[in-house]
């Protein structure tokens, strides 16, 4: 590895600002997973609804986990980018 | 008067010893740069107990064995029982371990502290120590005025470990010293006499220096100048481990009743373990003799001898007091019994928890629920409901109808007693946890306030929607009625669901769920409007009424607007960062409206960005 990569390194270990932004990051994927597997989820239970009601309520939960994801995708897009 | 003197006592003699010895001045020195190495120690653990430490407690005290363990490690590690007590008495009090959980982290210190005896025995006294010490200082120094707090508390830790070092150096140089001027062991006693005399000796000795740790270093050091008989040097290391209880004694006065009960335990232990070492003191000496030559160690070596001593006696206590510990814990559990708490004195709130940040946070978060469980009480009833009712598994619509009856009580009163008392007591505690937090734990406090204040405008709208519903949800006009009783279901499905995602709490995400509470509140708000025309336009209810109909929904919105708000702080468990990335993805006001809007603008889509 070069001298300068090392440094490059050396410093984001050291700087607690950048190892702030990289907790953060992996927080914000941690949490658009799981909203993933909730949407995935949802969406399986609403194939198999049968009443009518309860299938709009799923729908409406399936709407928010999706519209919190991307906006969790959102974040993370500008977080990558800073 | 025993306690004013007390102080000027020690001075006293402390004085006329330094005037009579130089060389008692120098291990006195010793002893002082020892402690004062303890203190940086622990300020530098503490330091790392924003994460680390309470996420291992957390972690390993699920069964006793792992409550065991952790307390050996942690206690080796930071040589410090003290810590562990002051850190297991506070996570008691804040409700996040269990009695005996806690108990057998008292255990397992105990047993870990004996690693100090080992560490000074068969390292400190072999090689010159101060020449480590030095260095250790310098670097550790330069470390402590760095900004970044993980730097900082490694300096104190390092320059911890440099005072140690530098302390057992003059403790063992002054009695190399006095050897030549002075012959303790003149005073030596034999016999049981001795062990009783010395085990007392021991007890004050750790008394005073308020370290089992300190006074143990002191015999090894005194014991390797042939100061001290070995016999002596066993019974002073048994008066050591009663004397260290004191310290875990004092820190439980501000406890809760299960910090007093912990306080308690381990002074079970230690007076049972030490008694049984006094009676069988013979017997064990023997048995040290013996696993001494099993180990390799030289018969005369006492240093290496008073640790096997130590470990053996504390491991002994352990066999003997860990089948009882469950009875240890009822019985404990019988004699200190807590105080019958009225609903406005604070459970969880205590001086213990306040020196550490975090565990004060979670105690901060642990009251305002029970804030919060107050208040949902009076805002059920401000509905006309019960809470136990609403949080049943019966429908709703079922549970609004049966109940017909008003529900009359002064919501003032019961706001005055069982709210505002309790949330000046938590702003109290809040206000004396502010020092020495970084940024981001002040944030926490802040919203938990914050939080606090959500609940008492939830009540004071309750309040104004009262007046109204109670009139109107048995009014004989059945579409008034029916209203109502529609604002009543909305707030008490409101509190069902946040009763459900406050028992989900811990799992990823639990706290984004309330998202669908906000959109539930605005669909009811505008269903309501759209209705309210129709209404009027049909003669189904009159102006007046409709006035009273919307300023009422409005109140209840906001009832729920602050609940959710307080639920998105306090539900919301775990690391701080997690809690905080779970906040950044929750949907504001803006984007709920444009997902009740458009909600086909947001269709599934099974490929897309985190594929």
């Amino acid at each position: 590895m070069k001298l300068s990569k090392l440094l490059e390194k050396a410093e984001a270990l050291l700087d607690p600002k950048e190892r702030k932004r990289k907790a953060q990051k992996k927080n914000l994927k941690h949490v658009i997973k799981k909203l993933r597997k909730q949407e995935k989820s949802l969406l399986k239970s609403l194939e198999s609804e049968s009443s009518k009601p309860q299938a709009a309520k799923i729908q409406d939960q399936v709407n928010l986990a999706h519209a919190q994801r991307k906006k969790g995708l959102k974040v993370l897009k500008e977080l990558k980018k800073s | 008067m025993i306690r004013k003197l007390f102080l000027p006592s020690i001075f006293a003699i402390l004085a006329y010893g330094f005037w009579v010895s130089p060389d008692f001045k120098e291990i006195a020195a010793g002893v002082a740069i020892f402690l004062f190495g303890m203190l940086a120690l622990e300020e530098g653990f503490k330091a790392f107990t924003g994460g680390v430490l309470e996420k291992l407690l957390r972690k390993t005290t699920n069964k006793l064995w792992k409550s065991l363990c952790f307390g050996v490690i942690s206690t080796s590690v930071m040589q410090s029982s003290s810590l562990v007590s002051v850190i297991t008495i506070s996570f008691l009090s804040a409700g996040l371990i269990s009695l005996a959980a806690g108990v057998g982290i008292i255990f397992g210190a105990n047993l870990g502290t004996t690693t100090g005896a080992w560490l000074v025995a068969g390292f400190g006294l072999k090689i010159k120590i101060s020449a480590y010490a030095m260095p250790m200082l310098v670097f550790g120094i330069v470390m402590v005025f760095q900004k970044a707090k993980e730097l900082k508390g490694s300096g104190y830790i390092l320059s911890g470990l440099g005072f140690l070092f530098l302390g057992i150096h003059y403790m063992k140089e002054g009695f190399e010293t006095f050897k030549g001027s002075f012959d303790l062991t003149a005073y030596a006693v034999s016999g049981y006499p001795g062990v009783l005399l010395f085990a007392l000796i021991g007890v004050l000795a750790t008394v005073v220096m308020q370290s089992s740790h300190a006074t143990l270093v002191l015999i090894i050091t005194a014991l390797a100048a042939q100061q001290i008989t070995y016999e002596n040097a066993l019974a002073l290391a048994i008066g050591a481990n009663i004397g260290t209880t004191i310290t875990a004694i004092l820190g439980s006065l501000s406890a809760n009743v299960d910090g007093r009960r912990l306080a308690g335990a381990h002074l079970i232990f230690n007076v049972v373990t030490a008694a049984v070492a006094i009676a069988f003191i013979y017997q064990l000496t023997g048995l040290v003799d013996v696993i001494s030559s099993w180990v390799g160690i030289a018969s005369d070596n006492y240093t290496l001898k008073l640790a096997v001593f130590h470990s053996i006696f504390n491991g002994l206590g352990i066999v003997l007091m860990l089948p009882v510990i469950n009875r240890m814990v009822s019985f404990l559990q019988r004699v200190i019994k807590p105080r019958t708490l009225t609903a406005a004195e604070p459970r969880y709130l205590n001086t213990s928890t306040s020196g550490l940040a975090d565990t004060a946070i979670e105690a901060v978060r642990m009251e305002t629920l029970h804030l919060y469980d107050n208040a949902s009480e009076i805002i059920a009833e401000g509905i006309s409901l019960n809470l136990k009712d609403i949080l049943s598994k019966r429908p709703i619509e079922e549970t609004v109808a049966s109940a017909r009856k008003p529900v009359s009580f002064d919501i003032d009163e019961r706001y005055g007693h069982n709210v505002k008392e309790l949330y000046a007591k938590i702003v109290e505690f809040i206000s004396h946890a502010q020092s020495n937090l970084s940024p981001s734990q002040s944030d926490e406090l802040f919203a938990l306030r914050a939080a606090g204040r959500d609940i008492v405008e939830a009540i004071k709208d309750t309040k104004h929607l009262q007046k109204n519903l109670s009139h109107y949800f048995t009014s004989e006009n059945e579409a008034i009625r029916q209203e109502y009783d529609n604002i009543r279901a909305n707030l008490a499905n409101a509190l069902r669901q946040l009763d459900a995602v406050r028992r989900q709490a811990g799992d990823a995400n639990a706290s984004l769920s309330l998202d669908s509470i906000k959109i539930g509140m605005k669909q009811h708000d505008r269903d309501l409007n759209s209705r309210l025309s129709t209404l009027i336009r049909g003669h189904s209810i009159s102006a007046p009424m409709s006035i009273s109909l919307m300023n009422d929904s409005g109140y209840a919105y906001h009832v729920t607007k602050n609940l959710v708000k307080m639920g998105e702080v306090l539900f919301s468990t775990g690391e701080s960062q997690l809690r905080e990335a779970e906040r950044s993805v929750a949907l504001d006001e803006g984007e709920l409206e444009e997902l009740l809007q458009n909600p086909k603008n947001s269709p599934p889509s099974q490929h897309d960005e985190t594929q």
